[in-house]
C-alpha cells in the first residue's frame, strides 16, 4: 500500500509545487479518481532520537492533501517531535537525528542531505504553541517571509498583507494600525497574526503546534473557526492536547503514546469507535 | 547558635533561641552585617565624590586669580603683539611647506638632481628669508616687553608668597617674625607705565613691518607648476588677511585696561574651552582641557571603531553559529583578555605593536593609506588598537548577553518562514537585541575612556590638539589624554597649587563623562527590557 501511494505521488509531481500555482498538483493527471484521498506526506517507519533518547518508534503514517490531521496524545508522546520533522525544525536542536525510515512530501525525501531546507520551510509553514510575532510592526511581520524571498514591490506587499490578514480573520481588527507593533495585540490576535504570517508565503502545508494552548476559550474558538476556512486552501497538521478541539476541527486523527503511533483513522472513528483499547481509554479521559 | 528549648513533645510551637549580641537577635545581627556592607560602599562613594569636588572646586577661584595676574602684570598686553608675531611664524611655516613641495616637484616630476633642484630654489629661498626677517621690528619689541612683564609678575608672585608666609607665621603665633616679613604692595599703574609707553614704538614697528611685508610680497617668485601657483596665491591671500588684522591689534593695545575685572565665567570657559594646556611655563600657565578631551575622544573613537565589529561580531558568532565545543573554547579566551594587566598591554604596545604598525606603515604598497608612512611610533592609532583589545571583552560579554535575551521563539519563527541563518541574524536577532548591543558599546566606551595605563604609555603624550586638516591621517599623530595627564602630573605637583586643582577638575570631568555614559547605557537597557515584553 505504501509503495503504491508513493508511485502515485512521485509520478505527477517530482518536485514540490511552486507556491504561485496552488491548484497544479491536485489536478495533476494520473493521480487516480479520488483526489480527496491523495497522500501528501508519507511517513515510513521512522525512528527519531534526541541524542541517545529515542523519541519516535517506527512511525508510519500518510497525511492527505487538503485535510486537517490532528495529532493527539499525552505530553511527551512525540507528536510535536514528529510535526517538527515535517519542516526540519529539529535541525535547530543539536544531536537530533532520524535513525531509520523516511519522510516524503510529494515523493521527495525531505531528510536527504541535499534537500534545500530553506525551500522546504517556505512550502511548509508553521504556527507555534506560544504566539511569537517579531518585535516589529504588524505589517512587517506579515511581509517578513516575502521580503526574504526578495519581494519588494510595495503594491504587491500591501496586497498580500490584506489578503493574509483577511485569511486569518484579523483584517477588520488591525487594518487601522498596521504599522504598530505586533506585540501590542492580545494573545489571540497575536496567534492569528502568526497564522497570517505563515499563510502570507503561500505554503502548501501548515503545521500547528498546539496553537490554542495559551489562549482563552473565545480566542480558541476564533482560531478553530479559522482552521475551518483554511482547510480548503491548505493541508493542516495540528498537534493538540484538547480532544474536543481535535474532534471539532480535524478530518483524521492520530493517537500517539510513548513515541508510538497507536491508532490513526478518521476522526469520527477515533472518538466514536476506537479500535485500540488505549485509544479508547485516552479519548474517554481515563488517562493522559 | 544558642540551643533552643530542649525537644519537648508537649510543645508544638518551637521557641526562638535566646541568643543575644549587644541586645540584638541573630536575625538582627545578620541584617546589620549585610546592611553594613552596603552602607560602607555607599559612604566610600560619597567620600570620593566629596573629596573630588572639594579639591577640584578651588580651581576656578585660583584660575581667576591666575587670569587676573596675567592681566595686571601686562602679560595680556604683550600677548596681543606676540600673537601677531606667532601668526607670522605660522605663515613662514606655510612657506617652508611650499618649498618642500617645489623641491619634490623638481626632483620627481622634472627629474633634476638634488643640487640642481636646490639651485632652482635659490630665488625662492631668498624670498622666504626676506619674508622671515620682515618681522624683526616686532620681534625686538616683544622680547623687550616680555622681560619687563615677566619681572612684574615675578615680583607679584614673591609678594604673594610672602603674604602666605606671614599668614602661616601668624597662625602659629609668631607675631614678631610675621611683622618682620615686609610686604610692599605692587603698584601696577606705575609698573605698567613703561610698558604702555611703548605704544608709539609699536605703532612705528608695526607700520615698518607692514611696509617690509608688502615690499617682500610684491616680489614673490613665480611657481613652476599651476598647482604650486595656486598655493602661492593662497599664501598671498592669507597675508592680505593677516595684514588687514593689524589695525585691530593696535586698537586692542590702545583700549587695553589693566584694571578691567576678569569675569567669573572666564575662569570656567578658559578651562573648558581653552586650547592650551601649558604648565610650569616662564610666561603664563594655561589650563585648557580641550587638547586632552580631544585626545581622549580620538583614542576612544579609534578603539571603538576597531572593537565594535570585533566584539559584536564574535558575540553573534558565539551566540548564533558556534558549536558548543567552539563556545567552550572561544568564550573564556575572549574573556581572558580582560585579565591582562593594562600596564602589560601598554608595554606590549610600546615594544611590539608600535614598532609593527610603524614598520607596516612604511611598506611601499600601503602608502595610499592616509597618514602612512609615519615615524611617530606612539600615536592615536597604537593606543586605539590596544584600547580596542580592552574594550572587546566588555562589548563581547554584554552583547552576548543581549543576544541571549532574544527569545528563541523569534529565531524559530524566522527559520520556519524560510529564512537563512544570516537573514535571521540580520533581520531578527540583531534588531531585537540592538538596544542591548548599543548599551554594550557604550559601556565599552566608558571602559576605554577611563583607561589610563595604556594611553599613558602608548598615546605619545604630546599635549596639543592634533592637526585635523590632515584628514584621516590625524590618527597617526600623538596626543595626550585626560587620564594620562592626571597619572603623569599628579605625582609632581605642589599640593594645593592651581595645577594640582586643575588635575582634580580634569578628574571631575572624567567622572561626569563616565557617569553620563553609564547612565545612558542603563537607560537604553531598561527601555529594551520593556520593548521585548
Amino acid at each position: 500500500m505504501v509503495a503504491a501511494s508513493l508511485m502515485d505521488t512521485l509520478a505527477p509531481a517530482p518536485t514540490l509545487r511552486p507556491p504561485s500555482a496552488p491548484a497544479a498538483a491536485s489536478s495533476a493527471p494520473g493521480s487516480g479518481p479520488a483526489p480527496a484521498a491523495e497522500t501528501l506526506i508519507e511517513i515510513d517507519h521512522v525512528d527519531f532520537f534526541y541524542g541517545a533518547v529515542q523519541a519516535l518508534h517506527d512511525i508510519s503514517l500518510s497525511i492527505q492533501d487538503k485535510k486537517v490531521t490532528a495529532f493527539i496524545g499525552p505530553s511527551g508522546c512525540g507528536k510535536s517531535t514528529l510535526l517538527r520533522c515535517f519542516n526540519r525544525m529539529n535541525d535547530l536542536i543539536d544531536g537530533t537525528r532520524i535513525a531509520k525510515g523516511s519522510i516524503k512530501i510529494r515523493g521527495i525525501d525531505i531528510h536527504r542531505p541535499d534537500v534545500d531546507v530553506i525551500e522546504l520551510r517556505k512550502r511548509v509553514g508553521m504556527v507555534f504553541q506560544k504566539s511569537n510575532p517579531f518585535p516589529k510592526s504588524i505589517y512587517e511581520n506579515i511581509t517578513y517571509g516575502l521580503k526574504l524571498q526578495g519581494v519588494s514591490n510595495k503594491a504587491r506587499l500591501d496586497e498580500v498583507v490584506e489578503k493574509s490578514l483577511r485569511g486569518a480573520a484579523l483584517w477588520e481588527e488591525v487594518k487601522d494600525r498596521l504599522h504598530t507593533s505586533g506585540l501590542g495585540l492580545s494573545g489571540g490576535q497575536q496567534q492569528r497574526l502568526c497564522i497570517a504570517r505563515a499563510i502570507a508565503v503561500e505554503p502548501e502545508i501548515i503545521l500547528m503546534d498546539e496553537p490554542c494552548s495559551a489562549l482563552d476559550p473565545v480566542a480558541t474558538a476564533k482560531v478553530e473557526e479559522l482552521i475551518q476556512t483554511l482547510r480548503t486552501r491548505f493541508t493542516i497538521v495540528i498537534v493538540t492536547h484538547n480532544m474536543q478541539q481535535a474532534a471539532r476541527c480535524s478530518d483524521k486523527t492520530a493517537f500517539f503514546y510513548m513515541g508510538k503511533l497507536i491508532e490513526y483513522a478518521d476522526t469520527r472513528n477515533i472518538f466514536m469507535n476506537p479500535a485500540n483499547p488505549q485509544t479508547e481509554a485516552y479519548v474517554s479521559g481515563r488517562f493522559g | 547558635m544558642a540551643s533552643s528549648a530542649p525537644a519537648d513533645d508537649r510543645h508544638f510551637i518551637a521557641y526562638k533561641g535566646s541568643f543575644r549580641l549587644f541586645g540584638l537577635t541573630l536575625d538582627d545581627c545578620i541584617r546589620v552585617f549585610f546592611g553594613g556592607n552596603a552602607v560602607v560602599s555607599i559612604i566610600v562613594l560619597a567620600l570620593i565624590t566629596y573629596f573630588l569636588f572639594r579639591e577640584g572646586s578651588g580651581f576656578f577661584g585660583q584660575n581667576r586669580d591666575n587670569l587676573t595676574v596675567y592681566r595686571h602684570a601686562g602679560l595680556e598686553y604683550v600677548d596681543f603683539i606676540r600673537t601677531q608675531q606667532d601668526d607670522h611664524a605660522a605663515l613662514t611655516r606655510y612657506l617652508s611647506d611650499l618649498r618642500v613641495r617645489q623641491f619634490n616637484y623638481s626632483t620627481t616630476d622634472k627629474r633634476l638632481s638634488l643640487a640642481a633642484a636646490n639651485a632652482a630654489l635659490a630665488g625662492f629661498d631668498d624670498f622666504a628669508g626676506q619674508y622671515g626677517d620682515s618681522v624683526e621690528p616686532i620681534r625686538t619689541l616683544v622680547s623687550d616687553l616680555t622681560e619687563q612683564t615677566t619681572a612684574i609678575k615675578e615680583r607679584f608672585t614673591v609678594m604673594e608668597d610672602k603674604k602666605v608666609e606671614r599668614t602661616q607665621l601668624l597662625a602659629v603665633g609668631k607675631e614678631a617674625e610675621a611683622a618682620a616679613v615686609r610686604i610692599v604692595p605692587i603698584d601696577f599703574v606705575a609698573e605698567l607705565k613703561p610698558i604702555l609707553g611703548t605704544l608709539p614704538a609699536y605703532r612705528e614697528a608695526s607700520a615698518d613691518f607692514a611696509k617690509r611685508l608688502t615690499a617682500v610680497l610684491a616680489e614673490a617668485p613665480a611657481m613652476p607648476a599651476p598647482e604650486l601657483q595656486t598655493r602661492m596665491d593662497r599664501f598671498q591671500q592669507l597675508n592680505a588677511e593677516y595684514m588687514a588684522g593689524f589695525p585691530a591689534v593696535t586698537r586692542n593695545l590702545e583700549t587695553w585696561d589693566y584694571n578691567k575685572p576678569v569675569p567669573v565665567t572666564q575662569a570656567f570657559s578658559s578651562f573648558l574651552f581653552g586650547r592650551q594646556w601649558l604648565t610650569a611655563s616662564f610666561w603664563q600657565d594655561w589650563y585648557g582641557v580641550i587638547p586632552l578631551v580631544v585626545g581622549s575622544v580620538m583614542v576612544s573613537l579609534v578603539a571603538l571603531i576597531i572593537a565594535v565589529p570585533l566584539g559584536v561580531g564574535s558575540a553573534i558568532y558565539i551566540n548564533q553559529i558556534a558549536s558548543p565545543l567552539e563556545q567552550k573554547f572561544i568564550k573564556p579566551c575572549i574573556e581572558f583578555i580582560s585579565a591582562i594587566p593594562s600596564v602589560v598591554l601598554g608595554f606590549f604596545g610600546i615594544a611590539v605593536l608600535g614598532q609593527a604598525l610603524r614598520a607596516l606603515s612604511q611598506v611601499a604598497w600601503l602608502s595610499w593609506v592616509p597618514g602612512f608612512p609615519y615615524s611617530e611610533r606612539l600615536n592615536i592609532l597604537t593606543a586605539g588598537c590596544l584600547l580596542a583589545l580592552i574594550a572587546v571583552p566588555t562589548i563581547f560579554t554584554l552583547a552576548e548577553d543581549a543576544l541571549n535575551n532574544v527569545p528563541r521563539a523569534f529565531k524559530e519563527a524566522s527559520f520556519a518562514l524560510g529564512a537563512t541563518r544570516l537573514q535571521t541574524i540580520i533581520r531578527i536577532i540583531v534588531p531585537a537585541s540592538l538596544s542591548g548591543i548599543i548599551s554594550a558599546v557604550l559601556l565599552g566606551l566608558g571602559r576605554v575612556i577611563g583607561e589610563t595605563m595604556v594611553v599613558l604609555l602608548c598615546a605619545g603624550n604630546r599635549i596639543a590638539i592634533p592637526d585635523f586638516t590632515a584628514g584621516l591621517a590625524v590618527i597617526t599623530q600623538p596626543v595626550h589624554t585626560m587620564t594620562g595627564i592626571i597619572a603623569q602630573e599628579m605625582g609632581e605637583v605642589v599640593h594645593g597649587s592651581i595645577h594640582y586643582r586643575a588635575l582634580f577638575v580634569v578628574g571631575m570631568l572624567l567622572f561626569f563623562l563616565s557617569l553620563a555614559i553609564n547612565y545612558a547605557a542603563q537607560r537604553i537597557v531598561r527601555r529594551y527590557r520593556i520593548s521585548i515584553g
